[in-house]
């Protein structure tokens, strides 16, 4: 009955192929509504008092794995999304992220104590320290507004299945492409647009990113594959390049080539002959231009 | 629960009481069952994470009874309510769907009362299937069911639909070797292998039991009615032959395994009579000594016994 982000079902084997339409149908369970992004871009507030609570869970969990911190921001979004702020004050905040960081932890296993977690939060400023029943409280209400719903679908539980069409034999060429993926996927969760995604979409986007950066010349059977897969709907190819842009192009780093990238992506559709040449001269721009942002950046601790 | 009005107490499921109750806002009835929440220092136990949020999973299949929401109610005991800060005792409240009977009360029906007749062989098909596919849901997401038999599983008489209830829930809130009205639970639809003492069971459990309530439903009563463990194997040697190495390697060396009397295998047909070729050799394969060589619940579901069957309606 174990969980992880790659594998929500459990099962003691890899996720066996039968239960995967299940992840495509209920995805949309998992993740907030479309008008929680509208409302959280709406209000300078809403966006504050995200952004406070994203970065009070990543200091909470800079020693752990970042999948934690992923899935508590996942957590921290379904339960603002149900609930709303439920008191603008900062120990509030401070309330919540704790919540979802061991609600998280609790999910995933992972070895923590609730005193040091409290005192790391606490470091400098000398603030509240909660009694334990006051967290299991509010742990109690983020688990009711989630409906229990903790085995969360995120983009990592469509990698797996999405890196198989791929049929790259090397498993040396899967496990990079994946952990680039993976980097991307953790990477994007700080912007709230990507929150307007189903999870298999955000999967599929950042794989094709990531194989366009490391296999440039697949990138194109790739992407046929991803289009023809039969659970993906074939609208989603345009958001695909959308998000990513997107995610992209408000981020801290430079990376404004990556609009005309996947802009030009969608003509040269329509001509194939360039394409090979095409790719080779951007890869070598690409690598002029260092676009990855260093995983450190966003545990800000 | 203020949403909730309670009915009638409907029964004592293997991990509590169960209550017939109607939410107040949709005027729906539900089944509340009612859990008590092993709380520790560290607030809600891990193991129940995992396992109810594995169960809202689960509970997408038609096949599964299904979970329509958690309410998670924080009691004070009487001793406490005149504390100012008193100490609560958590329940969890699981919300399934209704349904009116169970296959069960569904067989009870047929044997006993004022018009005892056979089920319908198409009824029994059908259900088969539905309880194949159920229990395909279950293997393929990795959770064995470990406790099945006619009363978990929940009908829809009117529109002839099986679904598995009862589901899962493992680690986090042990099964009691005695339910809560000290009512013995049953070991009629319990492996050999689990009887034997093996600790390393597998999917072949859930297949066993399945091929005791198919037989079941055809013989209108239970195939091994064991009233002990010993007694249960006893029941199934008599029927099946006391088991070889040649047959299951390894049964000997088994936890619990004695020196029995060396009975030889029966034919299965003639206990199940009124069951045609193909459902005896689909009944003979789901009740394979060797857990390994026991059909799987995808497999049994393409089996010929179901040819005959309209699968488009699933």
């Amino acid at each position: 009955m174990d969980f992880n982000l790659e594998n929500p079902l459990g099962n003691f084997h890899d996720l066996p192929s039968e239960a995967l339409p299940s992840l495509f149908l209920i995805e949309s369970d998992h993740i907030p509504p479309l008008h929680y992004c509208q409302t959280l871009k709406a209000s300078d507030f809403d966006i504050s008092v995200r952004r406070n609570v994203v970065s009070l869970i990543s200091q909470l969990s800079c020693t752990f794995d970042p999948v934690l911190p992923y899935l508590a921001i996942n957590y921290l979004d379904r339960f603002l999304a149900n609930q709303g702020i439920l008191q603008p004050k900062p120990w509030a905040n401070k309330l919540l992220a704790i919540a979802c960081f061991s609600l998280a932890a609790k999910m995933l296993k992972a070895e923590y104590s609730a005193t040091d977690v409290q005192v790391l939060l606490n470091h400098g400023d000398g603030g509240v320290i909660f009694e334990t029943q006051t967290v299991q409280r509010m742990e109690g209400i983020v688990l009711g507004a989630l409906q229990w719903r903790m085995r969360s679908i995120t983009p990592f539980s469509f990698i797996p299945f999405f890196v198989n069409l791929f049929r790259l034999k090397d498993p040396a060429f899967r496990q990079v492409l994946k952990d680039r993926a993976s980097e991307i996927i953790l990477k994007s969760q700080r912007e709230i647009k990507v929150l307007e995604f189903k999870p298999s979409v955000v999967a599929a986007s950042a794989l094709l990113y990531a194989s366009h950066e490391l296999f440039p010349f697949q990138y194109p059977c790739f992407l046929g594959a991803i289009s023809d897969c039969s659970y993906v709907n074939k609208d989603i190819a345009k958001e695909e390049y959308e998000s990513v842009l997107n995610i992209n192009s408000t981020s801290d780093t430079p990376v404004n080539v990556l609009d005309e990238h996947f802009l030009s992506l969608e003509s040269e559709k329509t001509n194939g002959v360039i394409q090979e040449q095409e790719f080779k001269r951007r890869k070598i721009a690409d690598y002029g231009n260092k676009r990855t942002v260093p995983f450190s950046h966003f545990h800000q601790c | 629960m203020e949403k909730y009005e309670k009915l009638e107490k409907v029964g004592e499921g293997t991990y509590g009481k169960v209550y017939k109750a109607r939410e107040k806002a949709s005027g729906n009835v539900v089944a509340l069952k009612k859990t008590r929440l092993e709380m520790d220092e560290e607030g809600v136990p891990p193991t129940a994470l995992r396992e109810v949020s594995l169960l809202q999973l689960l509970s997408q299949s038609i096949y599964i009874v299904r979970l329509l929401s958690v309410e998670h109610v924080d009691k004070v005991p009487k001793a406490q309510k005149a504390s100012a800060n008193p100490l609560t005792k958590p329940i969890l409240y699981l919300v399934f769907e209704y349904l009116d009977t169970d296959l069960k009360k569904f067989i009870d029906s047929h044997r006993k009362g004022p018009n005892p007749r056979p089920l319908p062989p198409q009824l029994v098909q059908s259900f088969l299937f539905q309880l194949c596919k159920g229990v395909a849901h279950c293997h393929s997401h990795g959770v064995l069911h470990r406790d099945l038999k006619p009363q978990n599983l929940l009908l829809d008489q009117q529109k002839g639909i099986l679904k598995i209830a009862d589901l899962g829930l493992g680690r986090a809130f042990t099964v009691p070797l005695k339910s809560y009205t000290h009512e013995i639970v049953t070991l009629w639809y319990r492996a050999p292998e689990v009887l034997l003492g093996s600790t390393h069971y597998s999917t072949g459990v859930d297949i066993w039991s399945v091929g005791c309530i198919f037989a079941e439903m055809v013989k209108r009563q239970a195939l091994f009615p064991g009233d002990s463990e010993f007694q249960q194997l006893i029941h199934i040697f008599k029927m099946l032959g006391t088991p070889t190495e040649d047959q299951w390697p390894g049964v000997t060396s088994l936890r619990d395994w004695h020196v029995y009397p060396r009975w030889e295998p029966q034919s299965l047909a003639r206990n199940v009579p009124t069951l045609g070729p193909d459902g005896v050799d689909l009944l003979s394969k789901m009740l394979k000594y060797n857990p390994s060589e026991r059909i799987s619940a995808k497999a049994a579901l393409d089996h010929p016994y179901f040819d005959s069957l309209d699968k488009s309606q699933f």
